[in-house]
C-alpha cells in the first residue's frame, strides 16, 4: 500500500490522521515539524505528504519546496486553519509552491482520505 | 527562537501618530491566530466523532450523543469563522506603514523556503519611508512578487534583487527621510517573458508559471497597488529575467512641502 507522510505539530490531530489513514491500509509516517519530516522523508517510501503550514521549526511551505526538489513525483496536500497573513494566503502560497491540493481546517477525515485516494490513483 | 508562527502574529512596525491606528491590525492578527489554533482542535473533534460513528453498531443513543458533539463542533466552527471575519475586517485598515520593515518581514518569511541556487539581495536607500497601506496587503504584494521571481528562477538558479528608494525624478522631502513617492523594484534573473505575455500579465487568469497558481496573483497585486494610488509596470526579456517597478505615494507626518 502507498506510503503517506503526515506533518502536523498538533499531536492529537497528527494521531487522528494516522488512525484514519492506517484504517484505510496506508503506511503512515508521522512528523511533528518540517525538520523531522525531511529527516524521515529520504529513508522512507513516501508517495504522498500531508503537511500543516504554520509550524514551529521548519514549516510546511519549506517542506513543500524541499520535497518538490528531492522527489518531484511526490503528491502533496497542504492543510491550514488560517492566519494573519490573510485567510487563505498560506494555502495560496502552498498551491503556488507545488501542493497538489489544499484543505482548510476544520475538515472531516473522510474528506482528506478521499483526496488522498484521488491523488494516488 | 523566532519562527514563522511568531512572525505571523507580530506587529508590522507601524508609525502611530495621535491615536493607535495599528490596534485594529493587531487585534485582527490575534483573532486570526486564535482561529487558526481552534480550527486544528475542531478538526480533531470532528475526526474522532466521525470515526466513532463509523465503528458504532447497535447503539442509537451513543450515535445520537456523538452527533451532538459534532453539532457543538459546528457551532465552534461558526465562531472561528467569525474570528476570521474579524481578522479580515481588521486587515483592511489603512495605516502608515514603514515599507522597509514590511519588505524585511517578507524576505525573512520566505527565506527558509528558498531553493538552493537562488539568492535574494535587498538594497534599501529609503529605510524610513512610509506609505498609507493595509500592512497585510503590502506584505501579500511583496510576497507574491517574491514568489513569482523564485518560481521563474527555480531549476536554473539566479538572483532576485529588491530595491527600495525615493523615486529618482521626484525631489525627496527633507525631513525624517520621507519620500514624496517610493520606488520599489523586484528584479530577477529568471526565465523572463516575451512581449505578448508582458502585455497580458496583469490580466486575470494569465500566468507565466503554467504548473501552479490561479493566474490571479498579479491582477490582485496591481489592484492593491492602484488602491494605494500607485502603479506597477513590468519589463522583461526571455532568458534574461523580469523586473516589476512599483511607484507608491509616500505618507507624511509633518506639513507637506509644496511640490518642486
Amino acid at each position: 500500500m502507498a506510503g503517506v507522510m503526515i506533518v502536523e505539530d498538533d499531536s492529537a490531530l497528527r494521531e487522528l490522521l494516522r488512525d484514519a489513514l492506517e484504517k484505510r491500509k496506508y503506511t503512515v509516517i508521522a512528523a511533528a515539524d518540517g525538520r523531522e519530516a525531511l529527516a524521515k522523508f529520504r529513508p522512507s517510501v513516501v508517495d504522498l505528504v500531508i503537511t500543516d503550514l504554520l509550524m514551529p521549526e521548519e514549516d510546511g511551505l519549506m517542506v513543500i519546496m524541499k520535497i518538490r526538489e528531492i522527489k518531484p513525483s511526490t503528491r502533496m496536500i497542504a492543510i491550514s486553519g488560517g492566519g494573519m497573513a490573510g485567510p487563505g494566503s498560506y494555502l495560496m502560497m502552498a498551491s503556488k509552491l507545488g501542493a497538489d491540493a489544499v484543505i482548510s481546517k476544520p475538515f472531516l477525515p473522510s474528506e482528506l482520505v478521499m483526496k488522498v485516494k484521488e491523488l494516488l490513483e | 527562537m523566532s519562527t514563522r508562527k511568531d512572525k505571523d502574529q507580530a506587529d508590522n512596525s507601524q508609525k502611530t501618530p495621535g491615536s493607535d491606528p495599528g490596534a485594529g491590525s493587531r487585534l485582527g492578527a490575534l483573532a486570526g491566530g486564535i482561529a487558526h489554533d481552534l480550527n486544528t482542535v475542531i478538526t480533531t473533534i470532528y475526526g474522532y466523532s466521525e470515526m466513532a460513528l463509523e465503528s458504532l453498531t447497535g447503539s442509537p443513543e451513543a450515535a445520537g450523543n456523538i452527533r451532538k458533539i459534532i453539532g457543538a463542533a459546528d457551532r465552534a466552527r461558526l465562531l472561528t469563522g467569525q474570528l476570521l471575519d474579524l481578522s479580515r475586517h481588521a486587515a483592511r485598515e489603512k495605516v502608515p506603514v514603514r515599507v522597509a520593515a514590511v519588505l524585511a518581514d517578507t524576505i525573512d518569511f520566505i527565506r527558509p523556503s528558498v531553493p538552493e541556487g537562488i539568492r535574494i539581495m535587498r538594497r534599501v536607500t529609503a529605510p524610513d519611508a512610509y506609505v498609507n497601506a493595509v500592512p497585510a496587503q503590502l506584505f501579500r504584494i511583496f510576497l507574491n512578487l517574491t514568489m513569482n521571481a523564485i518560481q521563474a528562477m527555480t531549476g536554473k538558479g539566479g538572483t532576485l534583487t529588491v530595491t527600495l528608494g525615493c523615486r529618482e525624478n521626484v525631489k525627496p522631502i527633507h525631513h525624517d527621510g520621507e519620500c514624496r513617492e517610493l520606488h520599489i523594484r523586484f528584479s530577477d534573473t529568471g526565465k523572463g517573458m516575451d512581449e505578448a505575455l508582458q502585455r497580458e500579465i496583469f490580466k486575470p487568469f494569465v500566468s507565466a508559471g503554467k504548473e501552479h497558481g490561479t493566474g490571479l496573483g498579479l491582477t490582485v497585486v496591481a489592484d492593491a497597488i492602484r488602491e494605494m494610488g500607485g502603479t506597477i509596470t513590468v519589463s522583461s526579456e526571455p532568458g534574461a529575467g523580469t523586473a516589476f517597478d512599483i511607484i507608491i505615494p509616500g505618507a507624511f507626518f509633518g506639513t507637506l512641502p509644496e511640490k518642486h
